[in-house]
């Protein structure tokens, strides 16, 4: 059985959360991730949704941070204040943030397309994502290998990644610490994002496909396992939204 | 005296043009039925306010209400983007503010305390805080550290829908309310539809779940189903489904033009909507918010 992108991705980044107890989620492919860290290697992390809901266990992907499912099997529904309270006061240890655009110092661009004042396309903008890029204690960015969204420049900063800000000045985050795509996993070295690792069914070369010079290749990549049985079996298990 | 009142009057008495409104319900308890007779009324030059922006705004948007804008973020949770707002923008008709979710929260938050603004820790980089001027630096005269104040934002009039209140406009809300209490009591008008209205005994029975006190409150409509297609716990669920059907009825300005014409302006009230609708998608979503809002709908019936 082969996976979709989001779910290969969600393999990938999900993964990633067992050194954490809690995580600040939002809408599509960090739900899924998350969810299936907590079905599977986290059954103890703690989900956050900027709703209020906090301890979430969607039985199924939510369209709405605020929907049912989210409330459903949640330890404590709050109110926004609570969650962005919590998330401001550094007690958020890691948030799953994704976007249109990302560059290689992990700033994202979920508001145009083009000019600010004159876009092509106006996005949903920031919602959370600005607030959680700067004060959660880190941040995965989960963004699907397709050549468009990694460039060399965003068109605007909405969610700041390292370089731009004085993170440690300001008392803020540390800022993202990796990207995942469906093929590989980028860490952040001295600010700048390098190929890490890739899954076992794919090349360095593959996973840097059509990505702008700037994304940069470690000396030595490791190998992410594919998928197991188990994985696949929990993420086939959970309704899309 | 009772503060119960007829919907379509309730909307006249408090929105009046130019107004700034505050739209209370985070994918819970979204005020369809408020906004609805707001468009209906035809009431126009509003300043719509709200963190998470979703088709209710974009519809006010279409209808012709909206002079400006206060979001957070603005689209159809899940599926994409707001296309009126879109298209309004891009025509010059709409001004707008953005800014992040936890931003305008403070916001709202300082008019709710009575301070001229707050101090956070958010909003301190990236593009945005440049376009915003809502926002300022600011030394903590204490520790001396660098901060973003946000000036207080005072919304004219709050809408909201809630599950139930007594006469005197005790409202109780339970489930996601995302930034609808600090959006409320920091509005100086406040006016909401409910579920049922009970009496004050049962109200003081939970007061737990009061979430605005009744002498903050203008005047309640009871009005079922108030919140479709969006969804009220332990009464009904999200139509995921009329969300969906939105993005595509919504991506031509002749199609929800004419979707706002059928299901606005040629019927008389919410509950013709509701017939409109239809009873069973009505008894779908109460089938889908589980056994204890069968039991509400059957209590109340």
């Amino acid at each position: 059985m082969t996976l979709s992108a989001d779910q290969r991705m969600a393999v990938n980044a999900g993964r990633m959360l067992t050194r954490f107890k809690t995580c600040f989620v939002g809408i599509g492919a960090p739900s899924l991730a998350a969810a299936l860290a907590q079905r599977l290697l986290s059954p103890s992390i703690a989900l956050i949704y900027e709703s209020g809901a906090i301890g979430a266990r969607p039985d199924r992907m939510p369209l709405s941070t605020g929907s049912p499912c989210v409330a459903d099997g949640a330890s404590v529904i709050g109110s926004m204040l609570d969650v962005f309270g919590e998330l401001q006061a550094g007690r958020i240890e890691v948030g799953l943030l994704a976007g249109a655009q990302v560059d290689c110092h992990g700033n994202l661009n979920s508001t145009v397309i083009g000019d600010y004042a004159h876009p092509r396309l106006r996005l949903p903008g920031s919602g959370g994502a600005l607030d959680i890029a700067l004060l959660a204690n880190e941040i995965l960015i989960l963004m699907p290998h397709e050549p468009r969204r990694f460039v060399s420049r965003v068109d605007f900063i909405t969610s700041p990644g390292h370089g731009g800000v004085d993170r440690a000045a300001l008392k803020l985050g540390r800022g993202p610490t990796a990207i995942v795509t469906e093929k590989a996993r980028f860490d952040f070295v001295s600010g700048t994002a390098v190929l890490a690792a890739v899954f076992e069914d794919v090349t360095p070369d593959e996973a840097l496909d059509g990505f702008p010079p700037e994304f940069g290749r470690a000396d030595h990549i490791e190998t992410i396992p594919l998928p197991t049985r188990e994985e696949t079996d929990i993420l086939k298990a959970i309704p899309p939204a | 005296m009772s503060k119960i009142g007829p919907l379509s009057e309730i909307v006249r008495g408090a929105v009046r043009s130019g107004d700034t409104v505050f739209v209370g319900g985070f994918g819970q308890a979204v005020p369809f039925a408020i906004g609805f007779e707001i468009i209906r009324q035809r009431i126009g030059d509003l300043v719509l306010c709200r963190t998470g922006a979703d088709i209710l705004v974009d519809m006010l948007i279409a209808a012709g209400c909206a002079r400006r804008v206060v979001i957070g973020w603005i689209g159809n949770p899940g599926l994409g983007l707001a296309h009126a707002f879109n298209r309004a923008v891009a025509a010059g008709r709409l001004e707008f503010e953005e800014t992040s979710n936890f931003g305008l929260l403070l916001r709202l938050l300082a008019a709710r305390l009575g301070v001229p603004y707050l101090p956070t820790r958010s909003l301190l980089g990236g593009d945005m805080p440049q376009h915003l001027p809502t926002l300022k630096q600011v030394k903590c005269p204490f520790t001396g550290e660098t901060l973003a104040a946000v000036s207080a934002l005072t919304p004219d009039v709050a809408i909201l829908h809630a599950q139930r209140s007594d006469e005197h406009g005790n409202i109780q809300a339970w489930g996601i309310l995302g930034d609808t209490v600090e959006g409320v009591l920091a509005s100086k008008c406040v006016i909401a539809t409910v579920e049922e209205i009970v009496s004050s005994k049962e109200i003081a029975r939970q007061p737990d779940r009061t979430i605005v006190p009744g002498h903050r409150v203008d005047a309640v409509a009871l009005v079922p189903f108030g919140a479709y297609p969006s969804y009220c716990q332990d009464y009904y669920g999200r139509d995921d489904d009329f969300y969906r059907r939105y993005d595509a009825i919504a991506r031509k300005e002749e199609s929800l033009t004419a979707w706002l014409a059928e299901n606005v302006h040629a019927l008389p009230d919410w509950t013709k909507y509701l017939a409109h609708v239809g009873p069973a998608r009505l008894e779908d979503m109460i089938d889908a918010a589980g056994p204890d809002a069968r039991a509400h709908q059957v209590m109340r019936s």
